[in-house]
């Protein structure tokens, strides 16, 4: 049982409250002072229901933009020393900060590289058949574009007017990732990724035109099973092509660019059409920064407007991965000889679309059969509850969550085993959420405790499922 | 005529060969026939091969079509084409024919499963639902039919919770679970959406959906009688699918694709589908559901009609989709008929060959749906169900 004098110094100490009062805007400079800041004794106050998440003045706290930033632009979600650091360090300029060190990582890369992966429809299978040797050296090629923050139409440029084989040549792997290797299909295949219009919206002069240019390119087989040859026979006039679209329609494929990454951003369909792009940057990370270091992005979810998104199938495998210390299991019977991943390969860096799972179907990954953006689903429908209510698979995944890495790590005692409720709540939601638990959350766990006399271990399994189930685990809010 | 209610497809994936199915040459040489015989089915003058013996005794329950034909020779783009009507490209992936159809029934459908059921697994490699999206896809059961305890995924609580305690979690969950954005918002919007979808999944969980599953409800006998074998099992559930009202139920049953020591696998292959096959449409036939559910079962294609006898081969039959056959019941489906005529050496058709189209068609039409009507969908496709094609093909000489 625990005491009033325990509850009292968990809920007064650590971090329980040293978390809400800063804000998002914490960072900015002192101009515009928020009200927050300003709150001295918090504990004086009754909690805002919504403290957690967003300020009384309508902006997000720090633990939920650290969450963001690292949901948005690197694909996972931070440890819990990665959002303690945020929430609780030092607060001057750690937003840009942590922007900085986010795009730099790996992590941006490939997350970012399963994004433009999904438009260039990068899958070994029916029906694009790329074949994993080029789908490996294609994926190569989109994250170090992405990496190294090379301007999209350097990228572009490099694309349309590639030759070679599609093993050496990552770039040829532009022509061959359509099901419709003709002229017709490259100059729709280009117009839908540099300026994100749907081959059915596409008018037929742009297609003639774009078409003309791709009329001397062949595909050729060779002796090496399944390595194609792309090249010209004739007149070369791409790069002519490469001069409109860049030059001319400038404008025109930085706009798409800013609307495709607000959609990857803000969810798609859900984001506001974008303001006029003043200076058109053709450098994905630069488009990122200024999207993720604007105020429309510091707002709050609650009611400040930000809008939530549902959290993409590959990254929520991963959060359970993690989570729980659980093995994946990605292979592919197709082609023979069998692919099999590493168990330790993060599931948004599988490079081929056509290395998939039922959870993964489940929960929205596109096919990468037509490079759409709606192709990927960020729906909630009943299907995905029921798994996340009931399956026999992450019950076992949220049975680990509770003691991850089991009794012992590395010959030692797992350190989270001397941590008692209810400090080891404080944990799981520092785990699980990244931030600390509300005192009202504290108040069901605490009666909830005392209604079980006592026993701890189907507490936290339930508390961890319920954190699981709520929006906030399933939405980057 | 009523529209069938409800459709279960019978998968073969790898493609059956039609010699050792319902397309058997006995008077070919031993090149083509392995040896092997046809049997007399209860049917005067209609036979089978000899290892499908229970299906040749209800042959008066379906009808065999032996001059299927296509061009596409290999599994992604003929399994496209079978499920679709469709041929491969075009930047359009279509959606599959239970897909389709169970989206077109699910709102006179009542149940709280989803109106498309598959077991146990998905046919990968290409996505059923197409462009439809996760709102029309199907609910994969996963696990084993045979298993003491057919456990799906989701839908039967894992084993160590117990419903009193399932109670206390949701309980908790409803306290906790308190991000609630501003009235009228987008947040709202999306908020909405999850918990209206919880409310079903609860629904689905703890009602008698979840019984549907669970085979111990049936006799020892009923449950012989379809064999103990994932195969039989996997059939006896489509029944309790069919019985509760499910509109489209596909078993994926693989397998099939014996290039290597074929006649090895086939024998065994036939041996488990021809006694569940024969028990599930005897099942249906007595419960009264025959009439008003359609069974169809095929793959892709066929197999070549010459074995090839030698390493690495060692009796195998490669990829074959000019002539195949396939299997009609129900649902205003005739029995006991044999539509087309192949060739001596089941190579090509002779008389009436039936292509894709003409087979989704008829499927579609004893359905209720008009195959050239417009296929639903909320992506703002304009398509029709099937793309245009001739009525003449339809298999209006087995409609009842």
């Amino acid at each position: 049982m625990e005491t009033i004098a325990t509850r009292r110094s968990f809920i007064g100490g650590a971090t329980a409250l040293a978390a809400w009062p800063g804000s998002a805007l914490a960072d900015k400079p002192a101009a515009k002072k928020p009200a927050a800041e300003s709150t001295s004794k918090p504990a004086a106050k009754p909690e805002s229901p919504f403290a957690a998440w967003e300020t009384p003045d309508g902006m997000a706290t720090d633990a939920v933009m650290a969450r963001r930033l690292y949901l948005d632009l690197a694909g996972r979600i931070p440890t819990k020393e990665e959002a303690q650091e945020y929430v609780l360090g030092h607060k001057e300029g750690r937003r840009r900060a942590l922007v900085e060190r986010l795009l730099a990582s790996d992590d941006f890369a490939d997350y970012w590289a399963m994004r433009f992966c999904d438009i260039l429809r990068v899958k070994s299978e029916f029906p694009i058949n790329l074949w994993p040797n080029a789908v490996y050296v294609y994926h190569d090629r989109v994250r170090r574009f992405l990496k190294q923050n090379e301007p999209w139409d350097a990228f572009g440029r490099a694309l349309l007017t590639s030759q070679g084989s599609d093993f050496r040549d990552a770039e040829v792997n532009f022509f061959r990732a359509t099901d419709r290797r003709t002229p017709e299909g490259w100059a729709e295949a280009t117009a839908q990724t540099f300026l994100g219009i749907p081959p059915a919206d596409l008018d037929s002069a742009t297609r003639e035109r774009f078409a003309r240019h791709f009329a001397n390119v062949k595909v050729k087989t060779t002796r090496e099973w399944k390595e194609e040859i792309v090249f010209v026979d004739g007149k070369d006039s791409r790069g002519e092509l490469c001069d409109h679209l860049f030059g001319e329609r400038r404008a025109e494929v930085a706009d798409a660019l800013v609307r495709r990454v607000r959609g990857w951003i803000f969810g798609l369909g859900r984001a506001k059409p974008p303001k006029a792009a003043g200076d058109p940057t053709l450098r994905v990370k630069d488009v990122i920064r200024r999207i993720v270091l604007s105020d429309e992005y510091a707002r709050g979810s609650v009611k400040g407007g930000f809008p939530a998104r549902r959290i993409d199938a590959e990254v929520l495998d991963d959060m359970f991965c993690t989570l729980s210390g659980a093995v994946r299991n990605y292979q592919s019977p197709a082609p023979e000889p069998f692919t099999f991943l590493p168990p330790k390969r993060k599931t948004v860096a599988i490079e081929d679309g056509s290395i998939s799972n039922g959870f993964l179907t489940l929960f929205g990954r596109p096919a990468r059969d037509t490079g759409l953006d709606n192709e990927r689903g960020e729906d909630v429908t009943a299907k995905q509850r029921l798994y996340l209510f009931n399956s026999g698979k992450l019950n076992k995944q949220i049975a680990s969550m509770i003691l991850p890495g089991g009794k012992e790590i590395g010959g030692k005692l797992n350190p989270l085993i001397s941590l008692k409720f209810p400090q080891r709540i404080e944990e799981f939601y520092w785990r699980i959420l990244s931030r600390p638990p509300m005192q009202r959350e504290l108040g069901v766990m605490l009666a909830e405790h005392k209604r079980r006399k006592g026993k701890t271990w189907d507490l936290y399994r339930d508390l961890i499922w319920c954190l699981v189930n709520s929006k906030e685990f399933l939405f980057r809010i | 005529m009523k529209p069938a209610k409800s459709v279960v497809e019978i998968w073969l994936w790898g493609g059956p060969s039609q010699l050792e199915t319902f397309d058997p040459k006995p008077n070919a040489s031993r090149d083509y026939n392995g040896g092997l015989k046809a049997i007399p089915t209860n049917v005067p003058g209609m036979e089978i091969h000899e290892w499908w013996p229970e299906l040749a005794k209800c042959a008066d329950l379906y009808s065999v079509i032996r001059t299927m034909t296509h061009k596409h020779f290999g599994h992604e783009s003929a399994a496209y084409l079978m499920q679709t009507g469709r041929m491969p490209g075009g930047g359009e992936v279509c959606p599959a024919i239970g897909a389709v159809i169970s989206q077109a029934k699910k709102s006179e459908y009542k149940g709280d499963l989803p109106p498309y059921v598959i077991l146990t697994a998905a046919k990968g490699r290409f996505s059923e639902v197409g462009f439809l999206g996760a709102d029309a896809a199907p609910l994969v059961t996963g696990g084993q039919p045979n298993s003491p305890r057919f456990v799906v995924d989701g839908i039967v609580a894992p084993a160590g919770i117990s419903h009193a305690a399932s109670n206390v979690r949701f309980d908790m969950l409803a306290e906790l679970d308190a991000w609630r954005p501003k009235e009228g918002s987008a947040n709202a919007a999306r908020a909405k959406e999850f918990d209206v979808a919880g409310v079903e999944a609860r629904r689905i969980a703890e009602g008698d959906a979840a019984k549907v599953f669970d085979l111990s409800q049936e006799s020892e006998e009923t449950r012989n009688r379809y064999g103990r074998t994932n195969v039989g099992q996997s059939l006896l559930a489509a029944r309790r699918l069919v019985e509760y009202g499910v509109p489209y139920v596909t078993f994926n049953h693989g397998g099939w694709d014996s290039h290597k020591r074929h006649f090895e696998t086939m024998k065994k292959r036939s041996a488990e589908t021809d006694q569940a096959v024969a028990a599930f449409l005897k099942d249906l036939k007595e419960r009264g559901l025959l009439d008003s559910t359609i069974v169809w079962m095929g793959g892709e294609f066929g197999r070549t009609p010459k074995v090839g006898w030698d390493p690495p081969w060692n009796g195998g039959r490669n990829h074959f989709a000019s002539c195949f056959s396939m299997l009609v019941a129900g649902g205003g489906f005739k029995g006991g008929c044999v539509v087309g005529k192949s060739d001596e050496t089941a190579s090509k058709p002779v008389e009436r060959p039936v292509s894709p189209q003409d087979f989704l068609c008829s499927i579609y039409e004893l359905c209720g749906i008009d195959p050239d009507g417009p296929l639903k969908n909320n992506k703002g496709k304009k398509l029709t169900v099937l793309p245009p094609q001739s009525e003449a093909g339809r298999l209006k000489e087995i409609y009842a």
